[in-house]
């Protein structure tokens, strides 16, 4: 365990946010969006998280170090929840019944989300933060 | 009767030994010299970050900026042990004999 370990679980937690953020933000663009190339509307997509050991070199970590776990991105996947259907038969998507099946995305629930993986985000780069300053203290015991 | 064989001066010599000052005088400059090297090694790492972030092959901007503080910080280490070490030498210069 080194100085820097901090600094690799934070990265590692910086990154997955960053893809949850890049999910929302598909999710928002295409939430008028009616069709698809497998068909359908746009299906909102999530992401989901698991937790990874940090360092690369298995050999060289000690007890303490195996405890201490990054996180990544597990798997993104799509609601299957119902679309929602709106009455507008001058739609090319639309069917038989002049019913049109928009995106299963919620936009407040998105911009929630957005919100909580910023304040994840700043989370994490305060931590990165805290590591330097309390490196530098350390530095200043020889002064 | 034997004849008296010359004797290898070499021999008698005692071997030249490092002296514990020796060692240690080359162990303190093996350290100096690995952690400049540390130092430096740290310093491409971030320079080639930087670089990769200005040709947009950089996937995460968080990553170059790490690569930079940890730059920094052993950076300011080795500063510190520098300064050390000065320290240590001006005061056995001091030192009256």
């Amino acid at each position: 365990m080194d100085i820097f370990t901090t600094f690799k679980v934070a990265a590692s937690a910086l990154e997955a946010q960053r893809i949850r953020l890049d999910t929302i933000s598909s999710n928002i663009a295409n939430v008028e969006t009616t069709s698809t190339p497998e068909g359908g509307p746009y299906k909102k997509k999530s992401v989901y998280f698991e937790s990874t050991p940090v360092s690369f070199d298995q050999h060289l970590q000690d007890s303490i170090d195996k405890n201490i776990k990054g996180v990544k991105v597990a798997r993104i996947l799509e609601d299957d929840s119902p679309p929602k259907k709106v009455y507008n038969p001058s739609h090319p998507d639309a069917d038989k019944d002049g019913y049109v099946a928009m995106p299963n995305v919620n936009m407040l629930k998105e911009m929630t989300d957005m919100m909580s993986a910023t304040r994840s985000y700043e989370a994490n780069t305060t931590t990165i933060k805290s590591a330097k300053r309390m490196a530098l203290k350390a530095l200043e015991i020889g002064r | 009767m034997q004849s008296i064989q010359a004797i290898d001066i070499s021999q008698l010599q005692p071997e030249k030994k490092e002296t514990p000052v020796d060692q240690a005088g080359k162990d303190f400059s093996a350290i100096i010299d690995d952690m400049v090297t540390n130092v430096e090694q740290q310093q491409e790492k971030a320079d080639m970050a930087v670089q990769e972030l200005h040709a947009g092959n950089a996937k995460n901007l968080h990553e170059v900026m790490i690569a930079m503080e940890q730059a920094d910080i052993s950076l300011r280490f080795m500063v510190q042990v520098r300064n050390k070490a000065l320290e240590a030498y001006q005061e056995i210069m001091r030192m009256q004999v």
